[in-house]
């Protein structure tokens, strides 16, 4: 198990410590100004091996540092222990006076960066970007945004009212802490080498049905709305869903094969994404306004504009240090130009990260519908 | 800066050596005291044995937290689940299991259907490590078992050691093989019921004054109204019986703890017996004046006659009554539907 890795044990150490002497005889005299002359005598008794000259006295003294070390390996193992099921021993009360939530110090609630927006915003770019820093690591779509998110939006009126159901108003609070600790303990099972001062950079935006409730649960944590022109991610998905594109291929469970409605009825599709749209953008900002946490909004076309200047912003926004030198450097190896050309272009993952590109590839009808659908969203932050 | 050392060793009996050391020497610097180094040794190994007892208490600690078992009074082993789908008689039942002290009800929380619609439907595809139920049966388990026992012990944080607590969730039954893995030692009630009469009480209850077209009427319901077409109504609640039975049946299937078949055919024709059996199947105590006490209170004929009939939710409670309430070809869509499970739970087609 790999928490218990590491894990000292003082009784086997201590087991080998078997020296039974009986005689023991030390003198020592000075023969000159700082210069003294000592003889040791040790005899004794031994059943494992017997200590060599020179292990005796100044071996005593080899043996303390041993333990004091395997000691202090001991504490720092209690501290995490500590930590994991939040007991504080004494030992570590005074260096932790204020003991927090028992999975914050081995998944710090404040070190989630939550990535929320909507599908084919730039996530997959930002969170590759952010998961070369140094000390981070990366949740790559847990959809726990969708778990609680989608459940919620769809219970019934009376089961919110109700104290039975298992997110109740009446049991808000307590369900909130369950979340919690659930969001906590799925990130430590999916980063099991996450430590407490690494950054874990949850790409999450096809959750963002949940982020009122993820950010609720997790106020401390830090936050990332990424938004892209609504008409935009329509003709990228559009794009991706057509026959033989990646989306059509990649996406068994989507039913875009079944439906194949990119090419069959490309309105529908556009209608559907433009509702989806509104659904994650909308509850993203939603959770974006009322969350105190440190949190930052960034445009697509502003990371595509000037990707270094929008990530140092980012961080800086965000209170997370890091180095110009680095955020350069990952810029720079994930930048639009570094992606092979072969992985580029129609129907691919990478297709063509130009803002302003639907204007090529939608219908005046197409553009239509999604500018109805999504026109709160789309005034406030495209305003014409 | 010793300037003659030597060391003689010899074996006295087996295992057991005689030694003798003999250094002398000069030094610049101070002469360890051993009694001072001997006395810190001491100390250090008080300080190692404190550790010890210390990490072992803690690690202790994290293993029954990472069991997802809080510090709390329910046990997870007096948990009892009631699994199988709407209109099988669980809120009858239920009714009775509220009875007797000691046990506590929690109506619908609908947990079941938080993961199973999850796990199952949307997020299916999420299967790899990132997925947040995704990665190992272990992984998950840990997770959901922690979930459900920290939201029972704050919604019931009044039940004792020896508190058994029902939960009543045919509507989370699709979610029911995910929790019963969460809580392998937990008790089991699986309800079952012809699929016929089944889809037969919820086409009463949809039909045009209905009880459930008033909930929706009232806003008690919100959401898509349930269809109008009869054959739409029985085509959707045998697909829904296929599913949740068929989840039901699979968590039974593989339950290692405690479990009970009960049909709700055997609860109708002999009510107390049949209460008896899941007691006793499911090792439960339970007072036999009280259970018989809850029998009679909640019988069929103790229900006022102005809320049951045709539309209510007390409907008729009579075992085969879908022969007078199905049209031929409504019976022949649930008998293809659900053919798997009425074959295996009734297997002469003719019902009780």
């Amino acid at each position: 198990m790999s928490i218990y890795a590491g894990c000292v044990k003082a009784g086997s150490y201590l087991g080998r410590i078997s020296v039974l002497p009986v005689l023991k005889n030390r003198v020592a005299f000075e023969v000159a100004r700082g210069i003294k002359a000592f003889l040791n005598l040790e005899v004794g008794l031994t059943r494992g091996e017997a200590p060599g000259v020179g292990t005796g006295t100044s071996g005593t003294g080899a043996t303390a540092a041993r333990v004091r070390k395997i000691g202090h390996r001991l504490t720092s193992r209690g501290r995490a222990l500590a930590g994991s099921v939040g007991a504080t021993p004494a030992s570590s009360a005074q260096s932790d006076p204020q003991p927090r939530d028992a999975r914050d110090r081995c998944v710090r609630a404040e070190n989630l960066v939550w990535i929320f927006g909507s599908g084919r915003s730039g996530s997959t770019w930002l969170r590759s970007m952010m998961s070369e820093m140094t000390h981070h690591r990366f949740w790559e779509e847990p959809m726990v945004g969708q778990l609680f998110g989608s459940f919620y939006k769809h219970a019934q009126e009376g089961q919110l009212n109700s104290a039975n159901f298992i997110m109740g108003e009446p049991t808000r609070k307590g369900w909130t802490r369950s979340i919690r600790n659930f969001v906590l303990d799925g990130a430590m099972y999916a980063n099991p080498r996450l430590g407490p001062e690494d950054y874990l950079v949850v790409k999450e935006p096809n959750g963002s049905t949940g982020a009122p409730l993820l950010m609720e649960a997790l106020p401390e944590s830090r936050m990332i709305l990424l938004v892209r022109d609504p008409r935009d991610v329509a003709a990228s998905v559009l794009d991706g869903a057509r026959k033989g594109s990646w989306l059509y291929e990649r996406k068994d469970k989507g039913r875009w094969k079944e439906n194949a409605l990119a090419d069959t009825d490309p309105e529908a599709i556009t209608r559907r994404r433009a509702h989806m749209y509104m659904s994650q953008v909308g509850r993203a900002k939603q959770a974006f306004e009322a969350h105190e946490g440190p949190k930052v909004l960034v445009r697509y076309e502003d990371l595509r504009a000037d990707a270094l200047g929008t990530i140092k912003r980012i961080y800086s926004e965000l209170g997370i240090p890091a180095e110009e030198k680095d955020l350069a450097q990952v810029v720079e190896k994930h930048s639009w130009e570094n992606i092979p050309e072969e992985n580029k272009g129609e129907g691919k993952f990478y297709r063509k990260a130009t803002p302003g590109g639907w204007q090529e590839d939608l219908t005046p009808k197409q553009a239509g519908i999604i500018e109805k659908i999504t026109a709160p969203l789309l005034e406030e932050f495209y305003p014409a | 800066m010793p300037i003659y050392r030597q060391n003689v060793i010899l074996e006295v009996a087996r295992g057991i050596r005689a030694f003798l050391n003999f250094e002398a020497g000069l030094t610049r610097g101070e002469v360890s005291e051993d009694g001072r180094q001997t006395r810190k040794l001491e100390q250090a190994r008080r300080w190692l044995k404190d550790r010890n007892r210390q990490i072992t208490e803690l690690e202790k600690k994290l293993n029954d937290d990472r069991s997802g078992a809080p510090a709390g009074d329910l046990k997870p082993e007096n948990v009892v689940w009631m699994f199988g789908t709407a209109r099988v008689g669980s809120t009858w039942l239920g009714s009775m299991m509220d009875g007797p002290s000691r046990h506590t009800m929690w109506h619908e929380p609908l947990v079941g259907a938080l993961f199973g619609n999850f796990y199952y439907g949307r997020g299916a595809h999420r299967g790899g490590k990132h997925g947040i139920l995704g990665g190992t049966d272990a992984k998950r388990s840990r997770a959901i078992r922690a979930f459900v026992l920290a939201a029972a012990h704050e919604k019931f944080p009044e039940i004792t050691g020896d508190g058994y607590l029902i939960v009543k969730e045919p509507n989370g039954s699709n979610g029911a093989p995910l929790l019963a893995q969460a809580l392998p030692e937990s008790r089991m009630i699986f309800m079952v019921r012809d699929p016929r009469d089944v889809v037969s009480s919820n086409l009463s209850g949809k039909s045009e004054g209905g009880w459930t077209v008033k909930a929706y009427e009232r806003g008690h319901r919100t959401g898509t109204p349930p269809p109008t077409d009869p054959e739409a109504i029985v085509k959707k609640g045998a697909r829904k019986y296929l599913e949740f039975i068929g989840k039901s049946k699979e968590a039974y299937d593989a339950h290692q703890g405690p479990k009970v078949l009960v049909r709700y055919e055997e609860l109708r024709a002999d009510t107390l017996g049949t209460m008896k059996r899941i007691y006793s199947t499911l090792g439960m105590s339970a007072d036999e004046v009280e259970v018989a006490r809850a029998v009679e209170k909640h019988s069929w004929e103790n229900i006022p006659e102005e809320e049951k009939g045709h539309g209510k939710f007390y409907r008729k409670a009579t075992p085969g009554g879908w022969r007078e309430d199905l049209t031929p070809d409504q019976v022949k869509m649930v008998e293809e539907i659900t053919g798997p499970l009425l074959e295996e739970f009734y297997p002469d087609r003719t019902g009780v």
